[in-house]
């Protein structure tokens, strides 16, 4: 009886003994992966921390300024002028009435046969 | 036991019951002492085998936090990178590795050639466990270094900043030296506030810090380094510095020096001259302190804005005589002494109000203190305790007494801002806090009375601010030139002069100030002059011609605008 149970208690360690080198060498197997991934994410952060710099650098107006005076002749580009800004204000109202007369004179010449915009685009050469 | 054993004992025994069961025991005890020595030597063998183990000393797998130490990303106020931390590898020995020194210094001098050999031959020889060979390089050469193969060279990784702006911004950001510790500048600043800290706590190693974000608008930065690069060559000046401040948060929205540095090459910043005129050098400030002295008179009451005053002769204390540069020799009122930048009667204004009490406003103004401000790079002002009485009429136009730009524009901030002194900052900062920080200096009406000055000797003729009104027409900019002479051999020079234009605008309702110096320039053309208002003047118009558009401030030809700056005692 003693024996039998003796074997068991041998059996039993040695295949505890198999499940803890199994673990330890899985969990050995999970730390290597664990540090090269930490080494592919140092060196993925730092190839992100030089396009971040990068873009920080294409972002600058000193940068963007001479691409602009390079191109401005071709683009027919200047610099913005005090005159040539405007505000909502300062856009004529709306005409209080629509202008009948006017309307009518040209629903009648579209009648006619005469259409005010066929005139001005043969005048432009369009068509 | 032995009696119990006789009973059971074979019928035909050699030995004895005790003798058997005696060599038994001895048995069972030499296999234990058996196993118990191959135990014990397999632990001793391990321990042998431990005692060879090379342990890892070299600096990957030790200092590799402390040498990534990190520093916040720090912003303009629209979001845009100024500085940024970047990887670089830098190459590092171990001298005991080292096969043949020789060969290994032949070879690392053909990818760095500007390594003196004597230095790396000392460098790689000995037993050292860890010597820095050269920091911070590109990955090319480390590509090309790792290709000669050498054993015991190797490279780290370390963290660097990086200032995407270059010089633009140089003076604000300051630099850092090699070890990313702040030495100059708001890095600097940074360092004593609590990077530090964090570096030291081991908490700024290599995860995100919450970027730090200033108040600078890169837009406007640009701008105005662009025009200051402009005037050093227009003018021929030595140097060329200027500042533009928000006259209600006190945020500083740019801040340009020149001769400047790169902070990428912190050495650069060793050369002569390029320290920041705006914060550490101190300058007669020349007519534009008449705004001064004339916005303490109006508040205590001493002089009102339709007094006249006689500018018709030279003033005499001893043996001086202090006369007027474009002498109008007449009788001024008031915004005639101011647009004609009249010494005389800005005397006569300080007379006024009394050589004590002058004295008090300017203390009052925080022109005789340091300005609190973050950079380190600051000079104390040179203002006499006691004012006799010629100095007191010197100081009132801003000669024998040297304050910095910062101050300047401070007093003017206060005097368009409706009366209250901001202390100025770099950080962002929202009209609330800064109204927490208000010292009320001049009373609300004054501040009106010194917009409307600053903006006549903008748009009346004779004024010297046309010149610089004709650039920045529509965008209601008003304010003062100053043309200081310096002392070249103990006496005053008036070839060699400091041009100030300090300035404000929209003046209907002001948003922003503006100091800007040029240094000793000289006349563009033939038909120019060296006077602030050609070139310090002119300068000014032009930033504002650029920047006002990126402030939101939208230019507006209306001369009603102009008419209800006008006092109604002189409508």
């Amino acid at each position: 009886m003693i024996r039998k149970f003796n074997v068991f208690l041998i059996l039993a360690s040695i295949l505890m003994l198999i499940g803890v080198y199994m673990l330890k060498f899985s969990i050995e197997g999970t730390a290597a992966e664990r540090s090269a991934l930490q080494a592919h994410i140092a060196e993925q952060e730092g190839q992100l921390s030089l396009l971040k710099a990068d873009w920080a650098v294409l972002n600058q107006p000193a940068y963007i300024e001479p691409i602009v005076r390079r191109h401005q002749a071709e683009l027919a580009i200047e610099q913005v002028q005090q005159k040539q800004f405007g505000a909502f204000a300062d856009l004529p109202m709306r005409p209080a009435k629509p202008d009948t007369a006017a309307m009518d004179a040209l629903f009648e010449a579209i009648d006619n046969g005469i259409d005010p915009i066929d005139a001005i685009l043969e005048l432009e050469g369009i068509e | 036991m032995a009696v119990v054993g006789d009973e059971f004992a074979p019928t035909i025994s050699l030995d004895g019951a005790r003798k058997a069961r005696g060599n038994l025991t001895q048995a069972r005890i030499r296999w234990m002492i058996l196993a118990l020595v191959i135990g014990f030597s397999l632990v001793g063998g391990r321990l042998i085998q431990l005692g060879f183990v090379e342990t890892d000393q070299r600096i990957e797998g030790q200092t590799r936090d402390a040498i990534t130490a990190t520093r916040p990303p720090i912003l303009d106020r629209n979001g845009l990178e100024m500085a940024v931390d970047i990887r670089v590898p830098s190459l590092y020995s171990e001298p005991r590795l080292i096969v043949d020194v020789e060969e290994a210094v032949q070879k690392l001098r053909t990818v760095l050639p500007e390594i003196e050999e004597t230095w790396l031959r000392n460098r790689l020889s000995g037993e050292q466990g860890f010597v820095w060979v050269r920091r911070e390089l590109t990955p090319a050469i480390q590509e090309q270094v790792m290709r000669l193969g050498i054993p015991g060279i190797d490279f780290i990784t370390e963290s660097k900043r990086f200032y995407p702006a270059m010089n633009e911004a140089s003076h604000i950001l300051g630099s850092t030296n090699v070890d990313n510790q702040g030495i100059a500048g708001i890095e600097r600043h940074m360092d004593s506030e609590s990077v530090a800290l964090l570096q030291e706590l081991g908490l700024a190693r290599g995860n995100a810090l919450t970027p730090v974000e200033l108040s600078v608008d890169m837009r406007v930065q640009h701008v105005l380094h662009d025009q200051l690069l402009d005037a050093m060559t227009r003018y021929q000046a030595i140097a060329a510095a200027g500042v533009m401040m928000d006259i209600y948060t006190g945020e500083i929205i740019a801040l340009a020096s020149l001769p400047d540095f790169n902070p990428n090459e912190p050495a650069t910043a060793l050369v002569k001259d390029t320290f920041n005129r705006i914060t550490a050098g101190i300058f007669e400030p020349g007519s534009i302190f008449k705004t001064v002295t004339i916005a303490g008179a109006l508040d205590a009451g001493a002089v009102r804005i339709n007094d006249d005053f006689d500018a018709r002769y030279g003033i005499r204390f001893g043996r001086f005589t202090i006369s007027d540069f474009h002498g109008k020799n007449r009788i001024l009122s008031l915004p005639e002494v101011y647009k004609y930048s009249s010494n005389i009667g800005t005397i006569r204004v300080m007379q006024a109000l009394g050589k004590e009490n002058f004295r008090a406003f300017l203390t009052r103004m925080g022109l005789d203190a340091r300005v609190p401000f973050e950079l380190p790079e600051m000079r104390l002002p040179s203002v006499p305790k006691d004012f006799s009485d010629v100095g007191a009429a010197t100081a009132s136009f801003g000669h024998g007494l040297s304050v910095s730009p910062l101050h300047m524009i401070a007093a003017y901030v206060a005097f368009v801002n409706g009366g209250n002194y901001v202390p100025p900052t770099l950080y962002k900062r929202d009209i609330a806090e800064a109204e927490a920080q208000y010292t009320r200096v001049l009373q609300p009406k004054t501040s009106d009375l010194m917009r409307y000055l600053m903006r006549i000797n903008a748009i009346e003729p004779g004024g010297s601010g046309s010149q610089m009104n004709k650039l920045a027409l529509g965008y209601r900019v008003g304010g003062k030139t100053g043309t200081a002479e310096k002392v070249v051999d103990g006496r005053y020079s008036s070839s060699k002069v400091t041009n100030f234009f300090a300035s404000a605008f929209p003046l209907d309702n002001p948003r922003y100030a503006m100091v800007i110096l040029v240094d000793e320039p000289k006349a563009e053309n033939p038909q120019s002059g060296t006077t602030a208002g050609w070139n310090a003047g002119t300068v000014t118009g032009r930033v504002i011609q650029r920047v006002a558009p990126m402030l939101g401030v939208a230019p507006d030809f209306s001369e009603l605008l102009d008419k209800q700056l006008v006092p109604s005692v002189l409508r």
